[in-house]
């Protein structure tokens, strides 16, 4: 089973394929603030920078990195909306 | 009993940043960091290139700053026209390059006013360090930067607070004076040592310089863009595309009317792709070699001259001949060249 196919399924997901450091990630912070608490964003993007990034912004939100994989030439982010 | 607070803090993830950011939170306010995007930042390019030269890619230092500190950061981009018309228009003036620092300053606390605004905060902070830089950091800029910005009495520098006048924060008690630092001038001894109280470990290295447009080589391409554009009769003004490409590939003015831009890298000639519209674009047709783009109206002599600089840069710089094709829209034409061997005329043209 692929790794991304153990993650649970997104209630929304943001392709930021072409979008460049930090591009990807104020536009996550966009998306998870529309987002309900608990819930999963699948974040989609080109820039390599994204596995060092998610991460570190997850820490600093205090929203839940579940993951983040190479697929083909692109990445995929999972997080999980922080609880209220 | 102390009054609860809450603070916008402007944060690079250079040292400086990440002590003001941690005296701050240290004092139980609470805090929210801002990142700033210009567009100009080297870390960021470099990461967008894939890398330094020795194969490492560094970290968004800001990001890095307030995970370890489990603070909440926003970026906020503020390239564009507001910022480039400051940038070619600077009140103050410029830095011993093409950086307006002190207006840019001023630039940021405008826009760190109006979150702190929306956010409901009650002030700002930096890690600015008085003395520090010979420009912005000066005991007169920084009071510019507060008078201009808006922020009479609401702008908070940690490290140096206790060489300066008592903030608005200070006097109503949401910040404890007697815990900030009388720091200034050039030195870091006095900042690592905190840092390693303060059990904060990573910093980038070197401090600071981390913008393109305190770059010698980098302003005279900033310039050039302006003064090309005012040569040719047009309005002096800088435009976002100009942002990416002045910190891609190597510059070469042909003429007032006609520029060439060499890509580097294979990432840089990719880069170069994505702006073919509107310009030429010159590669070799049957040898290994960069992508360039030509912008302007070239003579026939300029783009025999650019179609020979490109055929140097390529695998076929030792042939007698190459052929180098220019495509301009619909357009394609072929000129067999001979490689550009005089240096010096390569070095007269370079920007």
């Amino acid at each position: 089973m692929a790794l991304t196919e153990r993650m649970p399924a997104p209630a929304r997901t943001l392709d930021t394929s072409g979008r460049l450091c930090p591009f990807p990630i104020v536009e996550t912070a966009k998306a998870v603030k529309a987002m309900d608490a608990g819930a999963v964003l699948l974040v989609i993007a080109t820039d390599p920078g994204i596995a060092l990034d998610m991460p570190m912004w997850c820490k600093a939100t205090r929203n839940e990195h579940l993951g983040t994989f190479q697929d083909g030439a692109a990445w995929k982010s999972f997080v999980r909306k922080r609880a209220r | 009993m102390k009054k609860q607070g809450k603070a916008i803090g402007l944060i690079s993830g250079g040292l400086d940043s990440t002590l003001a950011l941690a005296l701050v939170r240290g004092q139980g306010i609470e805090v929210k960091a801002v990142n700033f995007y210009t567009g100009f930042c080297i870390t960021e390019t470099q990461r967008r290139k894939g890398g330094r030269p020795d194969g490492t890619v560094p970290q968004n230092e800001a990001l890095r700053a307030a995970a370890d500190l489990e603070v909440e950061i926003e970026y906020v981009d503020i390239s564009g026209p507001g910022y480039f018309d400051m940038l070619v228009n600077p009140r103050w003036g410029y830095g011993a390059n093409a950086n307006p620092c002190v207006d840019c300053r001023v630039f940021m606390m405008r826009k760190a006013k109006e979150i702190m605004e929306a956010e409901g905060a009650d002030f700002i902070f930096t890690g600015e360090v008085l003395g520090q830089r010979p420009k912005s950091q000066r005991r007169d800029t920084l009071r510019i930067i507060e008078r201009e910005s808006g922020l009479d009495g609401r702008l908070l520098r940690p490290l140096s607070a206790r060489l300066l006048p008592p903030t608005i924060p200070e006097q109503e008690g949401i910040v404890d004076r007697e815990r900030l630092l009388d720091i200034s001038g050039r030195g870091r001894t006095r900042q690592m040592a905190l840092a390693e109280e303060l059990g904060i470990s990573e910093w980038p290295q070197p401090a600071g310089g981390c913008c393109y447009l305190t770059d010698e080589a980098f302003s005279r391409k900033f310039f050039d863009v302006l003064d090309a554009r005012e040569a040719r009769g047009e309005p002096r003004k800088l435009e976002r595309e100009d942002v990416v490409l002045l910190s891609t590939g190597r510059h070469f003015r042909l003429s007032p009317r006609a520029k060439l831009i060499v890509g580097r890298t294979e990432v840089e000639n990719a880069l170069l792709e994505h702006h073919v519209e509107g310009r030429a674009r010159v590669e070799a047709r049957d040898v290994l070699g960069p992508v360039a783009l030509v912008e302007g109206v070239p003579t026939w002599e300029e783009r025999q001259l650019a179609a020979r600089i490109v055929a140097r840069y390529g695998k076929g710089k030792d042939a007698g001949r190459v052929v180098v094709e220019w495509r301009e829209g619909d357009l394609v034409e072929t000129y067999e060249v001979e490689p550009e061997h005089d240096e010096a005329r390569v070095e007269a043209m370079r920007i």
